[in-house]
């Protein structure tokens, strides 16, 4: 690493990188015919060459947001980004096929002894494809699917083809069209009926290489009554040049479902995290999002909901972490488009040396959705006085029998708790580590609990010398 | 630049999302029409000073356009001015347009009501407060309900100076306003307050932007909306906290009353803070008339419509709750009143 990188990078822990061995490498460069070539690649059917081409076709017309970090987005050199890289032949489902460059990476991760302890399946993207993937014996006997995106497309096309892209079209946004173009790996993920998946199923996405671009595709169909909690972590060497992470993720909650969604992005300060991730809810589902955004050079990302049936619920929790030279633009929208349908949105962000955190959410009541609740609460904190924080809500109410609420506040750590925590023999900087974990403290409580301890070790780390 | 060079605003900008500049304009966007003087007349005192337009340096579409529309600028510079001034502003034909300026060097209360059967009508105020003033400043819409408002402000705030803005918006057909407060000095101030009854098919569109230049600055708006009918109430507020403006408190509120099925409401309160000790917060929130406030006024002896009546007046009056001058409390008070009344015996 150069030293300009490891000043840009700083301590992230998780910065290393190991020798490329990839088996195949595109050229970097976008085209139609690079976008035709993944899909023969990976043998698809026609109609999924066709939806690639399409999305690609509106990619190449749609122009970049006009919102948002303006100056960031357009520093993208999309003809700088490798779109395509396999790393291993195929998915293994035993750890010890998986290539030992690999498997050191995720050794170092963490992620095989995690999942001995506590997960129902795990699914380890490296670059472009997974190269690792299981699920309990127990779990697939219930008839739960769990694969990795291409290999869900090969087994099962018909539950793809009907799904694909229903609830995340090509034609959302640019980077949805993007992703849908040059898709590959990420998680399917198909709960029956009436099946409850206790433990929570994991996917690990790592980019090594440099210049990539990650494109995961991830489609999570929980049937009437399931539940399921589907937690993803991804993290990335530190280079002094810029990857790009532009994934998509679509959930639907069938009739009484319920989807935990959690996140936990750790992305090295040198990548753009510009990802659509939308879920359906319909009759008396439910959909949660929990949210942690520690990384990133620039991170675009708002979870929706559309609440489709009566009685829907959709909460949304999120966290963003805005260090030296990030911006993390982040928030939630939820759709009511139905009668009595809830939602809590709670987010809360800190920014620190130099960092810009953002939240921009919606909260949209239609006309004919009677009888809807929402809450909303933003809270900010600013380390210092070369940080910046904001807050972007949006409320449109279409009805008069709906109750919809929205506060943000933003501020400085109180003096006051400082003082009081010092007098009781803290330092400075470890009372200053517990407030701002108490801060995220209703983030943490909803994430398993390796996790939570990650993320506080990653906020500690993150605060160090955050006094004076 | 001037207004025909410039390019249409997208919507993706919060200010043109919900009320486009195409559906503001008068006639056709690329046109300059030719437009009446709004006729400024003052409730016993001499006539304003008329000055030439300053120079078109505007980056913002819609004062670019009043200043394309207008001729002339009546100025008023007020010092030891004791009682209340009443503007009266008056717009007639198809298209009118107006442009005043405010300098206020002491402490004064003014009042502007536009009123008028126009078609379209703009008007452009700038204002500047200087060191240790103070402005009570009430602005009453009692357009036609045909007519099309534009409303453009401008207020620079100095050290030490304090603002207390009122509006009360119940006139005009489709009403855009584009409120911007600089507060441009250690201790300045503004408290600003907005009130609209959305009645009928009303569109009305509140932005109001704040920006706090200077540490120790003080803002606080508040906007209440009664939506009615098939109305369309839109507020949207940036309020800016610019690095080193420390000790700096900014906070704003939201709230919509939401009386139709039909009506709709927008609120969008936006804050983008760059300092570190500030406290700033905002706040929204939208719901229906409570129920049992109903039935409690219906059980006192009041019909449907005068329960309703009653609970949107408190609703209303309750947006002026920030404000300290009695005088204009009560000014605005009586015109929100007065305007109720009428509604109900209709």
């Amino acid at each position: 690493m150069t030293d300009d990188a490891q000043e840009l990078i700083g301590d992230y822990r998780y910065g290393f990188h190991d020798p490329e061995n990839s088996t195949i490498r595109f050229d970097k460069g976008l085209s139609e015919q690079v976008v035709r070539d993944i899909s023969e690649l990976k043998n698809e059917p026609k109609w999924m060459t066709d939806i690639r081409v399409k999305a690609y076709r509106h990619f190449v017309e749609r122009v970049m947001p006009e919102w948002g970090n303006c100056s960031l987005l357009n520093m993208i050199d999309f003809e700088n980004v490798t779109y395509f890289l396999r790393s291993s032949d195929k998915t293994e489902k035993s750890w010890d096929d998986v290539p030992d460059d690999i498997k050191n990476t995720f050794n170092r991760l963490g992620i095989p002894e995690a999942e001995q302890k506590w997960l129902g399946g795990v699914t380890a993207q490296y670059e472009s494809e997974a190269v690792y993937h299981s699920i309990r014996e127990d779990l697939e006997e219930q008839g739960v699917i769990f694969l990795d995106m291409d290999s869900g497309l090969k087994q099962y096309p018909d539950i793809i083809k009907k799904y694909f892209g229903t609830v995340v079209p090509h034609s959302d946004n640019k980077f949805s069209a993007l992703n849908t173009a040059v898709w590959s790996g990420g998680s399917f993920l198909y709960i029956p009926k009436g099946v409850s998946v206790e433990m929570p199923v994991q996917a690990y996405f790592r980019i090594n290489a440099k210049n990539m671009g990650q494109f995961e595709r991830t489609l999570i169909i929980a049937d009437e009554g399931s539940t399921v909690h589907y937690v993803e972590g991804c993290t990335a060497p530190n280079y002094s040049t810029d990857s790009l992470h532009s994934a998509v993720v679509e959930l639907i909650a069938m009739e009484g479902a319920k989807i935990r969604y959690s996140t936990v992005q750790n992305w090295s300060s040198n990548v753009y995290n510009l990802v659509t991730k939308r879920a359906i809810a319909h009759k008396n589902a439910t959909i949660e999002w929990v949210d942690g955004n520690i990384g990133s050079k620039l991170t675009m990302k708002y979870p929706s909901v559309l609440l489709k049936g009566e009685g829907a619920h959709a909460e949304v929790i999120s966290v963003a972490y805005a260090g030296n030279g990030q911006h993390q633009d982040t928030g939630a929208k939820v759709h009511h488009l139905a009668s009595n349908t809830t939602s809590n949105i709670l987010s809360k962000s800190i920014s620190k040396n130099g960092g810009r955190s953002s939240y921009r959410g919606l909260l949209q009541v239609t006309p004919k959705s009677t009888g809807c609740r929402s809450k909303v609460v933003c809270d900010a904190l600013i380390l210092d006085e070369h940080s910046r924080s904001d807050t972007y809500p949006t409320m449109e109410i279409g009805n008069s029998t709906s109750d919809l609420e929205h506060e943000a506040s933003v501020s400085k750590v109180s003096s006051d708790q400082l003082f009081y925590l010092m007098s009781r023999g803290f330092t400075e900087d470890e009372a200053m580590g517990l407030i701002v974990n108490g801060f995220f403290e209703p983030f943490t409580r909803e994430l398993p609990m390796e996790y939570a301890v990650e993320l506080n070790k990653l906020i500690e780390l993150e605060m160090e010398g955050s006094i004076g | 630049m001037n207004y025909q060079q410039m390019a249409i605003p997208p919507r993706s900008e919060h200010l043109w999302r919900y009320t486009p500049w195409p559906r503001i304009h008068p006639s056709s966007i690329d046109e300059v029409p030719i437009a009446a003087d709004v006729i400024f007349s003052l409730e016993g005192r001499e006539s304003f000073e008329t000055i030439p337009q300053a120079a078109d340096n505007f980056d913002d579409i819609a004062r670019s356009f009043l200043h394309a529309t207008g001729s002339s600028c009546h100025r008023m510079v007020i010092s030891g001015q004791s009682d209340p001034i009443h503007i009266n502003a008056r717009a007639s034909g198809h298209i009118a347009v107006g442009h005043l300026e405010l300098e206020v060097k002491d402490s004064a209360v003014v009042f502007i009501h536009i009123s008028g059967e126009p078609e379209w009508v703009g008007l452009h105020i700038t204002g500047k407060i200087h060191p240790n003033a103070h402005l009570s400043f009430g602005f009453i819409n009692e357009l036609d309900s045909n007519s099309k408002f534009l409303r453009c402000e401008d207020w620079t705030v100095e050290r030490d100076a304090e603002l207390e803005h009122a509006t009360l918006s119940v006139g005009g057909f489709r009403c855009k306003s584009d409120m911007r407060t600089t507060l441009n000095g250690t201790g300045a101030s503004i408290r600003q307050s907005i009130t609209v009854n959305a009645i009928g098919a009303r569109h009305d569109d509140e932005h109001v932007e704040i920006q706090h230049l200077h540490g120790h600055t003080y803002s606080n708006l508040v906007m209440n909306s009664a939506c009615g009918g098939s109305s369309h109430f839109i507020g949207t507020g940036l309020l800016t906290i610019t690095e080193g403006a420390d000790k700096s408190d900014a906070s704003q509120v939201f709230r919509n009353l939401l009386l139709s099925e039909k009506a709709r409401a927008e609120a969008i309160p936006e804050l983008e803070v760059l300092a570190d000790d500030v406290s700033a917060a905002h706040g929204a929130a939208s719901a229906p008339i409570d129920r049992n406030q109903m039935h409690y006024l219906m059980s006192r002896g009041l019909n449907p419509q005068e329960a309703q009546s009653m609970i949107v007046h408190g609703f209303l009056l309750n947006a002026f709750s920030n404000l300290t001058n009695k005088c204009l409390i009560e000014e605005m008070r009586t015109r929100l009143t007065v305007h109720l009344e009428c509604e109900l015996r209709r």
